[in-house]
């Protein structure tokens, strides 16, 4: 029996590895062979890289009483979407896009609701400006649920928007875009024919096998595994029919430390695959081929970031600068309380 | 625009600097915040500090990432602001968000507080080329007065400054603005080398200088033109020097460089004794306590001796001094059977005979008033020891036409500035001059008032105002710094280390500046006035550069001013030939 440290800190959501193993069908979508695949640089074709990430925060949760007596379960959240754009070869500085906040008031019910202007309390501190948005079902995580959804779908838009289109054509020898997004997280429907990236930061679902996990550790920094293609919700019991598939290959962006596990370094990265063919398009081919490259250069310090290398550089100060577009909690909370104190009491409570 | 994640107070704040706009250390600015009533209240102040850092970043090694294109990083550009000045007087913060801009033309009037002055001259340029006012009445002693000047020799160029002052008070029109352009009068001790001895001289390199410098400021125009003052040299200059030592008969100034032009004043040994200049040539009165009556008591005794004759010379009826050659045509009838005093080693003679020798050595006794003959001893151990560097001051061998033409005149006559050369001087020679000379000029001043200002500059107050100690000397200087602005004294003082000179004169200055500092006196308690900044920054201050500390602004600012358009040393000269050797012909024939 040995003990190996989960490379990631006991403070996150989940470990790094979980490892459960996946019940669909794995095909080999490059090639039979499987072996470690150098990586081969990054083309200069590609110009600029985007790295796409969204955070959303429950600011209060609410309980709704309407005339009739009904009482219904609502909250009020907040959703950033944003962007990184660098170039990949480092030939301008990075720059934050679009990181703007959105404010939500996620009711259920069929009344609809206006929306809550909480007025500043003084000039600098700004307006907040809840939209209303109903969600179905009463659960209590219901409001939740439903700004993470709005925040995906946000998301998904802007990857869509920022992305080059990506023909999914074996044949094409130019079918590199210029323009590539990095997602945070699975590529989402929607986003098919885009050259969107979706790099998943954990492994959580082992989609090899006890054979073919092996070669996971004998990465070295840079290389990655043929791509593999899977459907997506495929639980092995045939009714995963009609589902989109995904391409999806592991790379490791660093040397595992002696004392963690020796999964440590290594992330899944997924793209969309068309329907049932047995082929790898060119253009998900040479993406694959760079990322490798691309991946250690983002890849991020342990002295720097907890979960590194995984988080990369530009999704930390991403994640960092849309923490900050949202606002503090507590400032926000207080005006939430200030705000339903102002309209229903006698005196504000600050 | 303000910062709102640093405090900003109505004394202190920081703003962000926009992109594109560029701050330096030592810019004025001004801000603008408005109250909840409307009213709006304007911040002028000073940049007293400027950082550029990148934000948004955590790691000082982010930066490789964020020049690696990797990182979104925005480089935050700030300045800190002292307020000189809150315009109406509501000491509200200013608001995070409120737009900083540059104080120019009014605005800048206001954050130096010009508005308020009523006169005032140049004290130099900013560093964008705009002009520092200094309040006159805070220099003439109208509300304050003196001016105190520090840094380290050499590179701070304290005396450069001074003189750069006194030439802006004198030329910048303030004086004749008050009508007092014929009166006033500046007395300068040169104390090294003989660099004050050309103030009259045109300087042949500040042309090329002042154009280099205008070139490489980018200025408008010159340093001169834009403090409208005259690139010239000082005018109706006297240049007083002691008397070369061992010349009989003709008395001949005691200077190297210069040739012509300067008058040798000596004193005569009648003056002495009358004018009670006996204490003087004691620098360190403090001695013994005893030494303190003997040296008042004789000052008395010879005081009274000297009455009742105008001659250069004392004439005494009980001593006869060893040489007696004196016996020629200018002998009086009066003084037949009497011995003459006509040097000041006869006059130690003398004093020597009637303290320890008449009497058989027990002296006489009016004058030695009961003192133990250690101290008398003493005393004329003292006297014995200052006599070679008095002896050629101090003389009655002299006709009473020379005793007049040889008095040294500060105040009346043409003259507006009189250079007082005693670099040559031994320390007490020097500690003497200056102590008679301003207690010379107290008194008058005491007995005819205070209009007529007299600007005496002196350097190395450290010299003659230590910090420990007492002397006679002292006495006058802290009577100036603390009575002389009512009286019309302005001590223009300069020293290395304020810290060792006697504090009450350096906190009477209401104008202080500072040159480069040594580090660790900057540390020191009497250069507080200068924020922690200022401070740091006296180390690097170049030769040219001054911080001014005026009552009316309450941060001081940093200036520099021209190279002077005087001559400091000989070969800096521009000579018309013809010119000065006929002036030189003319000297010498004492025309």
């Amino acid at each position: 029996m040995r003990i190996r440290l989960d490379p990631w800190p006991v403070d996150t959501q989940d470990g790094q590895l979980t490892l459960k193993p996946f019940a669909g069908l794995v095909f080999n979508a490059e090639t039979d062979h499987w072996a470690a695949i150098p990586t081969r640089g990054i083309p200069h074709r590609m110009r600029r890289l985007l790295v796409v990430d969204g955070k959303p925060r429950m600011e209060a949760r609410l309980l709704l009483d309407d005339e009739a007596g009904g009482m219904s379960v609502a909250g009020f959240g907040a959703f950033v979407v944003g962007a990184v754009d660098l170039c990949p070869h480092g030939s301008r500085q990075a720059q934050l896009q679009g990181v703007s906040a959105s404010r939500v008031l996620a009711y259920s019910g069929d009344t609809p609701l206006e929306v809550t202007r909480l007025s500043p309390r003084n000039p600098h501190s700004g307006l907040l400006e809840y939209q209303p948005h109903a969600f179905a079902g009463a659960q209590v995580e219901g409001a939740r649920a439903a700004v993470q959804t709005l925040m995906l779908r946000r998301e998904q838009a802007m990857s869509a928007e920022l992305a080059s289109p990506l023909p999914l054509d074996e044949t094409d020898v130019d079918a590199l875009p210029d323009t590539l997004v990095l997602q945070d997280g699975p590529v989402r429907p929607g986003e098919a024919g885009r050259a969107v990236v979706g790099y998943v930061k954990t492994l959580h679902t082992d989609y090899l096998g006890a054979d073919r996990i092996g070669l996971l550790t004998a990465l070295r920094p840079g290389e990655r595994t043929p791509v593999l293609r899977f459907k997506l919700g495929d639980r092995g019991e045939g009714t995963g029919e009609g589902r989109e598939q995904r391409f999806t290959w592991y790379v490791r962006l660093c040397d595992a430390p002696f004392y963690q596990h020796p999964l440590a370094g290594v992330m899944r990265l997924e793209m969309h695959a068309p329907e049932d063919t047995d082929f790898v398009p060119r253009g998900v081919q040479d993406i694959a081929d760079l990322s490798g490259a691309l991946l250690c250069r983002l890849a991020s310090q342990p002295h720097k970031d907890p979960r590194a290398p995984q988080n990369l550089i530009p999704t930390a100060a991403l994640e960092q600068a849309m923490g900050r577009a949202m606002g503090s909690p507590e400032m926000v909370t207080r005006r939430i309380r200030a705000h339903l104190a102002g309209q229903y009491g006698p005196r504000v409570v600050a | 625009m303000v910062l709102g994640t640093e405090d900003a107070t109505p004394v202190t704040f920081w703003f962000a600097v926009s992109p594109g706009a560029s701050v330096q250390m030592d810019d004025l600015v001004v801000v603008e915040t408005r109250k909840p009533d409307g009213q709006t209240v304007r911040f002028y102040g000073l940049v007293d500090h400027v950082r550029t850092r990148h934000e948004g970043v955590t790691f000082d090694s982010d930066v490789a990432d964020v020049v690696a294109g990797l990182l979104p990083a925005s480089v935050s550009y700030a300045a800190r602001v002292l307020v000189t000045r809150v315009s109406p007087e509501n000491f509200i913060p200013p608001q995070p968000g409120d737009t900083v801009g540059h104080a120019r033309g009014d605005d800048l009037r206001i954050a130096l507080s010009a508005d308020k002055m009523k006169r005032a001259f140049p004290g130099g340029l900013l560093a964008d080329g705009q002009v520092l006012p200094i309040n006159y009445q805070f220099v003439n002693g109208e509300s304050g007065g003196h001016i105190n000047i520090s840094g380290i020799s050499g590179v701070a160029t304290k005396t450069s400054y001074a003189l750069f002052l006194l030439h802006s008070i004198f030329r910048s029109g303030v004086l004749d603005s008050r009508h007092e352009g014929h009166a006033t009068r500046a007395l300068i001790f040169n104390v090294k080398g003989e660099d004050l001895l050309f103030l009259d001289k045109f300087n042949k390199e500040v042309e090329g200088v002042e154009r280099g410098v205008r070139a490489a400021k980018n200025l408008p125009q010159g340093r001169y033109d834009l403090l409208g003052l005259p690139m010239s040299p000082f005018q109706d200059v006297q240049f007083l020097a002691p008397p070369r030592e061992g010349g009989s008969g003709v008395i001949v100034p005691n200077v190297e460089q210069r040739l012509g032009g300067v008058t040798p004043f000596v004193f005569t040994v009648r003056e002495f004794c009358a004018r009670r200049m006996l204490p003087y040539a004691f620098a360190d009165r403090n001695a013994s306590l005893n030494l303190g009556f003997v040296i008042g008591s004789i000052e008395d005794k010879l005081a009274r001796l000297a009455q009742g004759s105008d001659a250069p010379y004392l004439t005494v009826p009980d001593w006869k001094a060893e040489t007696d050659a004196m016996l020629d045509e200018s002998v009086r009838f009066s003084e037949l059977g009497e011995a003459r005093i006509e040097t000041f080693p006869q006059l130690v003679a003398y004093l020597e005979y009637k303290l320890l020798e008449e009497n058989e050595g027990a002296g006489d006794r009016r004058w030695t008033g009961n003192q133990s003959p250690a101290t008398l001893q003493a005393f004329i151990r003292r006297l014995r020891g200052v006599q070679k560097h008095l002896s050629p001051l101090v003389r009655g061998d002299l006709t009473a036409e020379q005793a007049t033409k040889y008095r040294p005149n500060i105040l009346s006559g043409r003259f507006k500035t009189s250079v007082v050369d005693i670099n040559r001087l031994g320390s007490h020679a020097q500690m003497f001059v200056v102590g008679v000379l301003l207690r010379d000029l107290f008194e008058h001043k005491e007995r005819y008032g205070r209009q007529d200002t007299v600007f005496v500059v002196l350097d190395e107050l450290n010299k003659y105002a230590p910090r420990e100690g007492d002397s006679p000397i002292k006495d006058v200087l802290l009577d100036i710094a603390e009575r002389g602005r009512s009286l019309g004294i302005i001590l223009i003082g300069a020293q290395q280390t304020a810290s060792e000179v006697e504090r009450r004169i350096v906190s009477n200055a209401a104008i202080r500046v500072v040159g480069r500092l040594d580090l660790a006196e900057a540390e020191r308690p009497e250069y507080r006035f200068l924020p922690q900044s200022f401070r740091a920054r006296a180390g690097i201050l170049q030769p040219g550069t001054m911080l001014v500390s005026q009552p009316d602004v309450p941060n001081p600012v940093l200036v520099n001013y021209p190279f002077p358009a005087w001559a400091t040393r000989r070969d800096e000269v521009a000579e018309e030939v013809g010119q000065a050797s006929e002036d030189m012909g003319r000297d010498l024939l004492g025309l």
